[in-house]
């Protein structure tokens, strides 16, 4: 054998006969880390506790970063003013686009001229919506936006003619020289007008068209036992008003498009849903999708704001490619709350109906939600405002009526907490008044009527793990609950609020019939060990760069500055469906994952390989791969890695992720279904100034289900920030539309978005419930902790003054004008005089807390338990609950039509059913 | 008839300022001003430009100075993600013309670090989670900074009074009172933070157990 040959025969064998130095071995430390066993569970060997069983992740647990707080990968960026958003694409020769708004509610647009604008020197192109008529929305079956106007225009801010010049000066000036001549139209701001016949409505439906109204969508079902509720021992019924409001986001909206010289348009926008916009472009523009490349620039808050494809998106692409120059378009503030997409304004009906045995025996809702003049996500959130809330409790029958209409406002749309927020508000505080009415801990209730884990819903969802009763002892005991509830003097309360959110969705909008995935992640490890991930999530400041960069981390046992996420365009990232529904974890961390199993596979063969040990036994520690029985023998990781590349180069590898089969087959089954669900339980102090009405929240304990925490410091950061917005839509936040249905204030100035002084301190409260199909038993942690601090509040307030708040923000004013009432009414000189609340407690909360005690146990095990029964919501009320309640008794209804003895006194978004679309009514 | 636009604003045209003619027709223009020279020392380096002499600090810095990690979030003073530092002391730029501060120190996001060692301030903000989305970082690092310069063991009521300017729609403000918290400390210790650029592979990879032996993880 010659010299050459024992040189090739590896460098492990032949030490300082290297034809080559060792390349590093990655990471800034020179030694590897023994595996820190706090993070290794006790099933692989380590030292963490599984109180909630194993996990289908855990043999893939390297302890080198998942459960870690781990700042943000690209937090250097931001903190140094070198993270890029919208506004801040400067690309050479660019023209700015200024976009002309109508400053009318309704109105037909006659004519527009545009001579003297095109005439200005400086203007490159004027555009109107008479060339550009090919319709896009988020949703495929509500398509209603148009780059620009057509027609006419829908309301105050809605989009006429846009510009492209030289500067923002002179394309400002040349929005002034645009003439347009209007036809102005009768508009509609009020909801229930909304539900009317119009003569002209907002949008036609064509044969779809609900009778000749304002209602986008309209929703009807009804679960369960219904006649239950006629023994109902207490009951509770509030007409609520919930104002709109905005996300607030601090970025303005902002959009760069660009036509490279092969012909391809790049658009650069800080959007949550980068994929939307895709197809929305490839359809206006009319060119395929792959000639088009969507670049995410850093997104500077989104909560939903940023999720619809924008008609500025639109005609920054269409200017660009008619004047062969980039355009960058940015709005100001005022724009964005033309564009708004916010909160909807809403009407709401909520009736909690419970028995003589502490059980929730009936829900009635009725939500009538105003979208403004757009469908957005209408279909959905009409859908979210009843779904989302027949959970976390067991109960006797469910009857939700909704409707979402069309006024002459801009278009609500998603936001945080999409559709659940104002429905959980009404129905936490509901219950508090039930519990009030019945003598019992409201706590204490909840605790006897949760559904267990790995069970279904009343409406077919099926329910995996559930960490709610968890998140309720925990902040009873944080809050000093016990001490407090009902002892504290008038004007001082405390109060507690529950959620229950989506882990993303089930149904992906726009893959249906085809099998796609939800999300893809690619991976690309070349010889220096750095390992790429492509991937489409997009990163909106929740940190999902970095939790996706930290589970490829975690499996392949590697620093996270090893990992480099690339996620902001199209041209390279696989297909995602974008940051809504609180997905971006659950789906791309689970992709991420099962990207990495393939690498690690080829890691562990190439040890073998090189060791000669059973690929059985190998374990991967900090940049190294060893037998776990004798961790002498191994290779680092860059030996295993450039072993298993021989032949071949860089590895590369794909993971996917798609939701398993699940939901009942009813109409609207699909809405809210989701792989998991995440769970929370708030409590706040409060403290109400009975002479002024102020409200001030003093602190709050907020326990949230997360599943398991990848990143306990961007989840502590969610779950603070949820407070914080939720804070501001039950305290102060409000679009206030004046008597003519005018906007009041688009500005900060006058929508008050709380500032440091407004927050109290929040004790961020971490609870794991182990979800078995979760990212190493992940669930969402962005929006479900918003629901809670709304109810929680309310019912602090209640608890601080007796009074029972039914519209939202509780402005000093509105607070009171029902101090001022109550006092009026019981007849006392002062508020200082206002009975304060207390509890008498009823022989009924012992059987509640012996219930609650034993369910406690029966969920232990029910968790821990592999071949546990099916439990079907309604095993509370004495059915069998292996069994689904309609197969085993009569009067269990699911219905999605309403009855004529329904429609004989129907309320008010019920009333919607009374139209007949055009297609039943024999109209073309 | 030639239509005369930016050639007014520079005062070229015929018709009277802030008028253009357009057809037959005489239509109102947005006032003008005249150009004037600016000069200020921005993040240590002396910038001179030529601007209206109207112009607002906020455009000069971003479109002209081309630090665009000065954020415009509302153009009317409300959410401080404009703030700068001039000669030391916080200035919302979208509410300052920048005549007023021309020949003054003006200190921007971009210059807080010391080449690759970010300030200690930065380096806390990243690590407490004191930035989530971002965009309002740049405003809370300068006023936290401007604060901790005078007094490096402030309150946490000196903080917030120190960010009360400042709003920030994501972190609930609790992580950035706590990541100021933590760069006081630092502040306090003279500690200075690692520079960025050090290599972070290592040309010679070892295991520390590898010649020991006797672990079992």
């Amino acid at each position: 054998m010659g010299e050459d040959d024992e040189q090739m025969k590896g460098y492990r064998q032949q030490p300082g006969k290297l034809p080559f130095r060792k390349p590093g071995s990655g990471g800034s430390k020179q030694f590897s880390d023994l595996r820190d066993l706090s993070y290794i569970p006790q099933s692989e060997g380590g030292d963490r506790p599984q109180p909630r069983g194993l996990n289908r992740h855990d043999h893939l647990l390297t302890s080198s970063s998942i459960g870690r707080r781990t700042p943000l990968i690209d937090s250097q960026w931001k903190v140094t003013g070198q993270a890029h958003y919208g506004d801040d694409v400067r690309l050479r020769g660019e023209l700015i686009g200024k976009i002309l708004r109508s400053p009318h509610h309704y109105a037909k647009i006659r004519s527009i001229d545009t001579s003297a604008a095109e005439a200005l020197s400086g203007v490159v192109c004027v555009l109107t919506g008479k060339n550009h008529t090919n319709a896009f929305g988020v949703l495929p079956v509500t398509k209603d936006e148009h780059a620009l106007a057509v027609e006419k225009v829908r309301h105050v801010g809605d989009l006429v003619a846009s510009v492209a010049a030289i500067d923002e000066a002179t394309a400002l000036q040349a929005l002034q020289l645009i003439k347009v001549d209007y036809e102005i139209l009768e508009p509609v701001h009020d909801m229930k007008k909304a539900i009317e016949d119009s003569d002209n409505p907002i949008h036609d439906r064509g044969k779809y068209h609900i009778g000749e109204a304002n209602i986008q969508k309209r929703v009807f079902q009804e679960f369960g036992n219904i006649a239950g509720v006629k023994d109902s021992a207490a009951s509770s019924s509030v007409k609520w008003s919930f104002a709109g409001i905005n996300h607030g986001f601090t970025e303005p909206h902002a959009a760069v498009a660009h036509w490279d010289p092969s012909g391809r348009l790049t658009l650069y926008t800080p959007q949550q849903v980068p994929h939307y916009v895709h197809r929305s472009l490839a359809d206006v523009l009319e060119i395929p999708m792959h000639q088009i490349n969507v670049h995410r620039t850093f997104v500077g808050g989104g909560f939903g704001g940023k999720s619809d494809p924008f008609p500025h998106e639109m005609c920054a692409a269409i200017m660009a490619r008619q004047t062969g120059k980039p355009v960058r378009i940015t709005f100001d503030r005022e724009e964005v709350f033309w564009t708004n997409r916010g909160r909807h304004p809403s009407k709401l009906e909520m009736v909690v109906h419970a028995d003589t045995s502490g059980r929730i025996c009936g829900i009635e809702t009725d939500a009538l939600i105003d979208g403004g003049s757009f469908a957005s996500f209408g279909h959905v959130t009409t859908y979210y405002n009843g779904v989302l809330h027949t959970a976390p409790y067991e109960i006797g029958s469910f009857h939700y009526t909704g409707a979402r209409v069309w006024t002459n406002k801009p278009a609500s749309g998603a936001m945080r907490g999409h559709g659940a927020v104002n429905s959980r508000c009404a129905v936490e505080s509901a219950i508090d008044d039930v519990c009030e009415q019945l003598g019992v801990d409201p706590i204490t209730f909840r605790l006897a009527n949760l559904l267990p884990p790995n069970s279904t819903t009343i409406t077919g969802f099926r329910v995996t793990s559930i960490g709610m009763r968890e998140c309720l002892e925990r902040v009873r005991e944080a809050s000093g609950w016990d001490e407090k509830f009902r002892k504290m003097p008038l004007g001082r309360g405390i109060g507690i609020g529950c959620g229950f959110f989506i882990s993303g969705s089930g149904l992906p909008i726009h893959w249906d019939p085809n099998k796609f995935p939800h999300a893809t992640v690619h991976l690309k490890i070349d010889m220096d060990g750095g390992v790429t991930v492509h991937t489409g999530a997009a990163d909106i400041g929740q940190g999902s760069d970095t939790v996706v960069g930290q589970s490829v981390a975690e499996v392949l046992g590697l620093p996270l500055e090893m990992i480099r996420v690339k996620s902001r365009d199209s041209d390279t990232s696989p297909v995602d469906l974008g940051s809504y529904s609180s997905r971006v974890t659950f789906m791309n961390a689970n992709a991420a994952i099962s990207a990495a199993m393939k690498i690690r596979e080829e890691l562990l063969a190439a040890t073998a390989d090189i060791t000669g040990a059973d690929p059985k036994r190998l374990v991967i520690g900090d940049r190294r791969i060893y037998d776990k029985k004798d961790p002498a023998v191994g290779v680092s990781y860059l030996e295993a890695l450039h072993k298993a590349q021989e032949e071949r180069g860089a590895l590369v590898s794909s993971g996917a992720y798609r939701t398993p089969p699940m939901g009942s087959t009813h109409k609207g089954a699909a809405a809210g279904l989701a792989p998991a669900y995440s769970f929370s339980a708030y409590v706040a102090e409060v403290e109400v100034d009975a002479e002024t009405g102020q409200t001030k929240v003093i602190e709050a304990w907020a326990a949230h289900d997360c599943g398991r925490a990848l990143n306990p410091l961007a989840v502590e950061g969610q779950i603070i920030g949820s407070c914080h917005m939720g804070m501001g839509q039950v305290l102060s936040e409000e679009m206030v539309y004046g008597r003519t249905g005018h906007l009041q204030n688009p500005s900060f100035l006058e929508y008050k978005i709380p500032s440091i002084h407004e927050m109290p301190k929040v004790t961020p409260i971490i609870v794991e419930s182990n979800d078995p199909e979760g990212p190493f038993g992940a669930k969402e942690a962005g929006e479900g902790p918003l629901l809670p601090i709304l109810p929680a509040v309310v019912n602090a307030v209640y608890d601080a003054i007796g009074i029972r708040v039914d519209e939202l923000p509780i402005t000093p004013d509105r607070m009171y004008k029902r101090i001022e009432k109550k006092v009026k009414k019981l007849g006392i000189d002062s508020p200082l005089e206002l009975p304060n609340p207390t509890l008498q407690t009823s022989p009924l909360h012992d059987d509640l807390l012996a219930r609650a005690a034993a369910h406690a146990e029966r969920d232990l095990a029910r968790k821990l338990d592999v071949n546990r029964a099916p439990y079907h919501n309604g095993a509370i009320f004495g059915l069998k609950p292996e069994i689904a309640p309609e197969e085993q008794m009569d009067g269990w209804v699911i219905s999605v039509l309403p009855s004529e003895e329904y429609m004989a006194s129907p309320r008010p978004a019920g009333s919607a059913w009374k139209h007949v679309e055009r297609r039943h009514r024999g109209v073309e | 008839m030639e239509v005369i636009g930016r050639s007014i604003k520079k005062g070229e045209g015929h018709e009277g300022i802030g008028e253009a003619m357009v057809g037959q027709e005489r239509i109102s223009m947005i006032p003008t001003a005249p150009e004037v020279s600016w000069s200020a020392l921005v993040n240590g380096q002396n910038i001179e430009c030529h601007i209206e002499s109207n112009a607002i600090l906020l455009d000069v810095i971003r479109d002209e100075v081309g630090a665009l990690g000065v954020k415009r979030g509302c153009d009317m003073g409300t959410c401080g993600c404009c703030t700068v530092l001039v000669d030391g002391e916080p200035k919302l730029s979208c509410l300052t013309l920048a005549g007023e501060v021309s020949g003054k120190e003006i200190t921007t996001v971009e210059g807080l670090a010391d080449g690759h060692h970010l300030h200690p301030i930065q380096d806390m903000f990243a690590k407490h989670g004191g930035s989530q989305c971002g965009f309002c970082t740049p405003g809370f690092l300068l006023v936290s900074s401007a604060l901790l310069e005078k007094n490096n063991s402030p309150t946490d009521a000196e903080i917030k009074s120190a960010i009360e300017g400042n709003l920030c729609r994501c972190t609930g403000y609790q992580p950035i009172v706590d990541s100021i918290q933590a760069a006081a400390e630092l502040m306090r210790t003279d500690a200075e933070s690692v520079d960025s650029t050090t290599a972070k592979a290592d040309p010679h990879p070892g295991f520390s157990g590898e010649n020991e032996g006797g672990h079992t993880a």
